[in-house]
């Protein structure tokens, strides 16, 4: 459904934030993307809806190749939920729900804010299913709770029926106990709509528990890719201890080195 | 290796310095800013303005002989009040005059006045007593100042919209992540600064000979200038708003304007309105004095009253122009405390 092609991202002021990845993702999978902050799981993700392009390489999505031609009808088939929720603050939770199938919608329509009625019914039956209530329908995102509005974020995303689905950090905001019920209903979610996910994730246990497949990312690297048993405690650890020290260079070259170790474990 | 950097980090924090935040730098452009100061403030006649504000305040508390300040003040302020809201027209000069039926309020009165006048036969300057009858509206000079007043703010009204309109596309053109090209960016830059630029008297005294005298120069010359400012203002907000909510519209594909329509507007709006009231503020005290120049509303009828030295209508004027910006004041709080 989704494959990266040898895809090397370098920023320009020299940084590589992707160096080289090669994944595929069959349909309807539920992959996480594990890594520390900063290992380059946003960067990947947001080379599939075109907000980064890669340096290198090639991003193949439903067997078409991404480029700048095609990408205007892929970005249809592709949603992101956002690690910060990327709700308008201001916007009623009914219009940011809506905005989601603003590519579907005429200008005028969306000018004067008067979406096709299949739309509308779309998204309160989208709200039901995240469980917001009707009373939520008029009120400001901005008046919401963090948890409640990665629910509208989740609506959202599903407005326009996307076959990709790409979640990005969707938790890193919100405690844990909401956490587990946001990650419960992007599951469901994705499923009942037949969608693939792509999800970053920077907590193991959670990877684990809601992943069909874990990828691991560390310094733009893919270093572990398997089912969630495959992936111990161990290889946390490095994965884990390695990116502390990827923080602090004066540490790092005393450490052993991690990333051959775990490339050992994906091979 | 640790250990060695610890200690050095220790040692080092013994010899750190924080410094003072200022140092000769900041003395010489105090200096500098001082010498222009001083050499400007001479040019003003600053001395002079001390000198005699503090004449007056000494001459009103008895301190001081005589004040060239105050006595000018006096003079105004007993020019001034009372404030006249009256008008008399002679009877001989209105036409079909019904005397059982007068209009609402208004009566009749004989006024003998002593007037000095020049005999044209002698070229003397002769006194004569002249006996007028005039129709006396008690209030009739204040619905006259009111009605110019309200074509005023409609001057205002008109001219905030037509900066509203005008602004949209320039702002859209004007923020660097919209504008299509830098050529239409900068395009978009320069009308926004040449209309603000301009002076709304002086535009306002182009366009009185382009479109005759009326309201039409007025509040054009006010739509643009403001435009101008909003323009500026708009694509400011437009550049600075949060990239969150754009993004998200832009990885699905939305286009530009409407992101701009759905990820930008909802958390602009409250400073739009705010600009837009400020705007439509500076346009009332604007369109107040734009009339000078023959472009409509009430500054025609100040300065014609200022320059007969009729002080006691140039009072009422200025007494309802106080009024009225005072009220929109409260007016645009208000509105505003609801939107927000």
């Amino acid at each position: 459904m989704l494959k990266f092609d040898n895809v090397t991202k370098r920023f320009p002021d020299g940084t590589e934030a992707i160096r080289k990845i090669s994944l595929h993702v069959p349909r309807g999978q539920f992959c996480v993307v594990l890594g520390p902050s900063g290992a380059g799981k946003s960067t990947l993700l947001r080379m599939l809806n075109g907000l980064t392009r890669p340096t290198d390489g090639e991003v193949i999505l439903d067997g078409v190749k991404l480029t700048d031609k095609t990408l205007p009808r892929l970005r249809r088939k592709v949603a992101t939920v956002h690690q910060q929720f990327n709700l308008t603050p201001r916007l009623s939770v009914a219009f940011n729900v809506l905005s989601g199938a603003l590519p579907q919608v005429s200008y005028w329509r969306a000018g004067i804010g008067w979406f096709p009625a299949a739309l509308r019914a779309k998204a309160c039956r989208l709200l039901d299913e995240v469980g917001l209530t009707p009373e939520h329908l008029p009120r400001r995102v901005s008046e919401l709770s963090g948890g409640q509005q990665q629910r509208v974020g989740i609506a959202r995303a599903f407005m326009m029926d996307p076959a990709v689905l790409l979640v990005d950090e969707p938790v890193a905001s919100l405690d844990p106990r909401i956490s587990r019920g946001i990650l419960e209903l992007l599951r469901r979610q994705s499923q009942q709509h037949g969608a693939t996910v792509l999800c970053s994730l920077h907590q193991p246990e959670l990877a684990r528990e809601f992943g069909d497949r874990i990828v691991a990312v560390s310094r733009g690297r893919l270093v572990f890719d398997g089912a969630p048993a495959r992936l111990t405690d161990a290889v946390c650890e490095d994965l884990y201890h390695g990116a502390l020290n990827h923080h602090d260079p004066d540490r790092a070259e005393q450490l052993p080195a991690f990333a051959p170790a775990l490339e050992t474990v994906s091979a | 290796m640790k250990t060695s950097m610890s200690e050095l980090s220790a040692n080092r924090a013994s010899e750190w310095r924080l410094n003072p935040p200022f140092n000769a730098r900041h003395l010489l452009i105090a200096l500098a800013a001082l010498l222009v100061l001083a050499v400007t403030g001479a040019r003003m006649e600053v001395p002079r303005m001390l000198y005699e504000t503090v004449e007056a305040v000494g001459y009103t508390v008895g301190l001081a002989e005589q004040s060239p300040v105050a006595t000018g003040i006096k003079r105004v302020a007993e020019s001034v009040w009372p404030l006249r809201i009256s008008e008399e027209t002679e009877t001989a000069r209105i036409e079909n005059l019904d005397r059982n039926n007068l209009p609402w309020l208004a009566r009749i009165e004989i006024r003998e006045s002593r007037e000095p006048r020049m005999n044209t036969a002698t070229l003397q300057i002769e006194e004569t007593v002249e006996r007028k009858e005039v129709l006396v509206k008690p209030i009739g000079y204040l619905t006259h100042v009111l009605a110019k007043m309200l074509e005023t703010l409609e001057m205002a009204l008109w001219g905030t919209l037509l900066a509203v309109l005008l602004s949209i596309p320039l702002a859209y053109y004007a923020a660097a992540n919209y504008a299509p090209n830098r050529l239409a960016y900068n395009a978009s830059r320069s009308t926004i600064s040449l209309f603000r630029a301009i002076p709304e008297l002086v535009s306002a005294l182009f366009l009185v000979l382009a479109f005759g005298f009326g309201p039409i120069a007025g509040f054009l010359a006010l739509g643009i200038h403001g435009a101008g400012f909003l323009g500026k203002f708009y694509a400011e907000d437009i550049e600075n708003a949060d990239r969150n909510p754009q993004e998200a519209l832009q990885a699905i594909g939305a286009g530009k304007v409407k992101t701009l329509w759905y990820g930008v507007l909802p958390q602009v709006l409250p400073q739009y309105i705010a600009y837009t009231l400020y705007i439509l503020d500076r346009n009332v005290r604007m369109a107040t004095v734009i009339g000078i120049v023959g472009a409509g509303g009430i500054g025609l009828e100040l300065k014609g009253r200022f320059d007969m030295f009729n002080f006691g209508h140039v009072g009422t004027i200025l007494l309802i122009i106080f009024l009225t910006v005072f009220l929109l004041d409260r007016f645009s709080a208000r509105l505003r405390s609801r939107i927000l």
